[in-house]
């Protein structure tokens, strides 16, 4: 959301050499962008030229020969028009307004020419009118004028923003989820519909989209690569290549700038690894990582899943994979190789089903096509216990599913769905595990971009184990309901939390101890901390009452928007934090607390605190 | 030989002309000066700037400036001519004359500059 203090206090005091440096980087290719804008504009000129110079000669000729073709006035006298007269009878009579003649009525030789004239003044506007018309309606001229538009609203932003390059499916949901957070991004599609239909997505920032092809790094430079409020780009077009030459682009211009790439192939992660050292978010692969991690552990899947989903999300089902047995893969394709990998590294036993004859490593490999029954039945489902329909056609994956349903109800599906449009079958169809890549991805590119805490959390929390983890869930469920409500983070430094000062530095802060409703200490605040971070070191979901906290601590919490405020009234009124502490309500004036000697600054870190509620 | 060159060094040449045309004689004598004169200085001055439209060089940018210049000042006499036609009850007196002679005048120098242009970017392009 637009914040106008936070953009003024940044335009006014944040113009260091930092900036300086960037924008004289990218300077030269954005430049080259700004200067195709103006050539279009110049060519539109220099295609006015002839319609204005006929309209020009049109009129001029036709003024002239009303003041030399001789009059008369009232009486019948002998008179030529003056320039002015001419001049006004031709305005209005070229623009069809018609006042009548004036100022005398004309003789025969007058209206001849008039008739004459009008004729041609006509001509001239329409032609004039027309080619002016045609070229507001040039595609090159509108896109020059988008390109315009877009650049300066873009080098207006004063907030962090994030540039997300292609717009599909998947930067709509990470983009929707950072909406939600009052970030802002800015989008770079090459296609102009999905640029157009950003207009209709019920954003509440303004997002400023650009429909050009975003492997031309002017164009990245144009969208804001050179902005010093640039804090993350993210690569999701569904071209390999193009989110290489995105990744490329980064790290080259601007080598500070966190690069997040969606990659499907092993090969091009690779390629992207020689730029900088890139996040990429490869679907197929995360997903394997997945389905190994609700194998072995489905609590920690399902504590996984619910936090990336983001601020809203329903608490997904804690499926059961079964954990010994046979598993079926009907397409060997991306996904099928890396679920093959995962699952066999489990331990597990696959069975290989693909249209094609490929080389499967040492597997078990069934020719023919999945959605055939004759095939599925030479699988031998009935002794198998899972089966992924993982290839690139909703109608063989739902079918696939079906059929292995019908013939063994036992056992457990997971199903890739390719298309947004196939969701609500897949819905329908309740299968296990479901792996959408466009979502798959942008819960990832999420969890990694809307608070560094949370990736933090989500890479150490399997090492918890699976118990641990379903503790989690129910206190966070306990707290939160079926939806999850909000993650932020707060950091213990004296700008962020002026009021805690002296009480870190006693040595006594307990964590438990500020976690009080400040209206009445008996309650605790609706929120968990699910992770600090000091230095290096992270602790997860430390025990309220025993943790020490110490200055410099990030705090990773989840729970209501209320706790939230409540807790940034602690952190910030010393008054508050008094009170949560020891009891003692704190007159806030400065005039009340010089009458009232019998609170000292001291009394914080001595006083018995309550016990838990 | 371009076409479009001959067009324009017409057409700027032209301007200059026309408008000396009318600039030269008595400052306050009104016979001296054709209203014609004026109304052909005007038109061509138009085309001229029309013509220079579009050009993205620094001296194409000169070119129009200059252009513009000339257009105001020829409009401005114009109007003052008309003024004193239609509206004034003295008619085109010695000082309205003068007036509208000196804005024309002041065109003239924009003018001549224009012309300046002309001929030294044609000099400096044979150079080249």
């Amino acid at each position: 959301m637009g914040n106008p203090l936070l953009a003024f206090w940044k335009n006014i005091f944040e113009h260091d050499d930092a900036d300086r440096r960037i924008r004289r980087a990218t300077f030269r290719v954005a430049a080259h962008s700004a200067a195709q804008a103006s050539a279009t504009v110049f060519l539109i000129l220099r295609r006015m030229r002839v319609p204005l110079i006929v309209l020009i000669v049109i009129f001029s000729v036709s003024v002239l020969g009303l003041t030399v073709i001789p009059g008369q006035d009232a009486e019948g006298n002998p008179l030529r028009m003056g320039f002015f007269d001419a001049f006004y009878v031709m305005s209005y009579t070229a623009t069809t307004i018609g006042f009548g003649e004036i100022p005398y009525p004309f003789t025969y030789n007058q209206r001849m020419w008039v008739t004459i004239s009008i004729y041609l003044t006509v001509i001239g506007w329409a032609y004039a009118i027309g080619s002016l018309l045609a070229l507001l309606q040039d595609r090159a001229f509108r896109s020059a004028l988008a390109l315009q538009h877009f650049s300066r609203k873009v080098s207006r932003l004063r907030e962090p923003f994030l540039l997300i390059a292609g717009y599909g499916r998947t930067g709509e949901l990470l983009g929707h989820s950072f909406d939600a957070l009052g970030r802002r991004f800015v989008v770079l599609d090459r296609n102009s519909e999905r640029i157009d239909g950003l207009e209709l997505d019920s954003y509440h920032a303004d997002v400023p989209g650009l429909a050009a092809d975003a492997r031309d790094p002017g164009h990245l430079a144009v969208a804001g690569l050179g902005h010093s409020s640039c804090e993350a780009v993210v690569a999701l077009t569904d071209d390999e290549e193009a989110n290489l030459a995105i990744v490329m682009a980064a790290a080259l211009l601007r080598p500070d700038l966190p690069v997040i790439a969606r990659v499907t192939s092993r090969a091009i992660a690779e390629r992207m690894q020689a730029f900088g050292s890139p996040a990429t978010v490869n679907p197929f692969d995360r997903f394997g990582d997945h389905l190994r991690l609700a194998l072995r552990a489905p609590a920690s899947y399902q504590l996984m899943t619910w936090l990336e989903s983001g601020p809203g999300a329903a608490l997904p089902d804690r499926g059961s994979p079964p954990r010994s047995g046979r598993w079926i893969v009907c397409g060997y394709g991306r996904l099928g190789r890396e679920l093959t990998k995962d699952l066999r590294a489990e331990g597990l036993e696959v069975t290989v089903i693909e249209s094609h004859t490929t080389d499967v490593e040492n597997a078990d490999l069934l020719v023919g096509d999945g959605s055939d029954p004759w095939v599925l039945a030479q699988a031998d489902l009935d002794r198998a216990v899972g089966l992924v329909a993982g290839t690139d056609n909703d109608t063989t994956n739902l079918s696939l599913v079906a059929a292995a349903r019908r013939s063994n109800p036992g056992l457990f599906l997971a199903a890739r769905q390719n298309h947004a449009a196939s969701a609500p079958l897949f819905t329908a169809m309740e299968v296990d595990a479901l792996l959408v890549p466009t979502e798959m991805v942008a819960h990832e590119v999420y969890a990694q971009l809307s608070t560094p805490l949370l990736w933090r959390f989500l890479r150490e929390m399997p090492a918890m184990g699976d118990e641990w983890a379903a503790a989690i869930v129910d206190r966070l469920k306990g707290l939160c309901g079926a939806h999850l409500q909000t993650l932020w983070k707060v950091r213990l430094t004296p700008q962020e939390a002026p009021a805690l000062g002296s009480w870190l530095a006693s040595g006594e802060a307990r964590l438990g101890r500020i976690l009080r409703n400040p209206e009445d200490r008996e309650e605790p605040l609706h929120a968990i901390v699910l992770l600090v971070l000091r230095g290096h070191e992270a602790m997860l979901a430390p025990d309220d009452d025993d943790f020490v906290l110490e200055a410099g601590d990030e705090l990773l919490l989840a729970g209501w928007a209320a706790a939230r405020r409540a807790l940034d009234t602690i952190l910030l009124v010393d008054g508050v934090l008094e009170y949560v502490v020891t009891g003692r309500r704190v007159p806030s004036s400065w005039i009340w607390r010089k009458l009232s000697p019998a609170v000292k600054s001291g009394a914080l870190s001595d006083a018995p605190g309550p016990g838990r509620a | 030989m371009n076409l479009e060159k001959v067009v324009f060094g017409f057409f700027v040449v032209l301007a200059a002309t026309l408008n000396f045309g009318f600039f030269i004689g008595d400052i306050d004598n009104p016979d001296l000066h054709n209203p014609y004169e004026l109304f052909a200085a005007v038109v061509v001055n138009l085309i001229a700037t029309v013509l220079k439209f579009g050009d993205r060089t620094q001296i194409g940018a000169v070119h129009l400036a200059t252009s513009l210049v000339a257009d105001l000042q020829l409009i401005g006499a114009t109007l003052m001519f008309g003024y004193a036609t239609y509206v004034s009850t003295a008619g085109m007196t010695d000082a309205w004359t003068a007036s509208v002679v000196s804005l024309s005048g002041g065109a003239l120098l924009a003018n001549i500059v224009s012309v300046v242009l002309l001929v030294v970017e044609t000099v400096s392009f044979h150079r080249g």
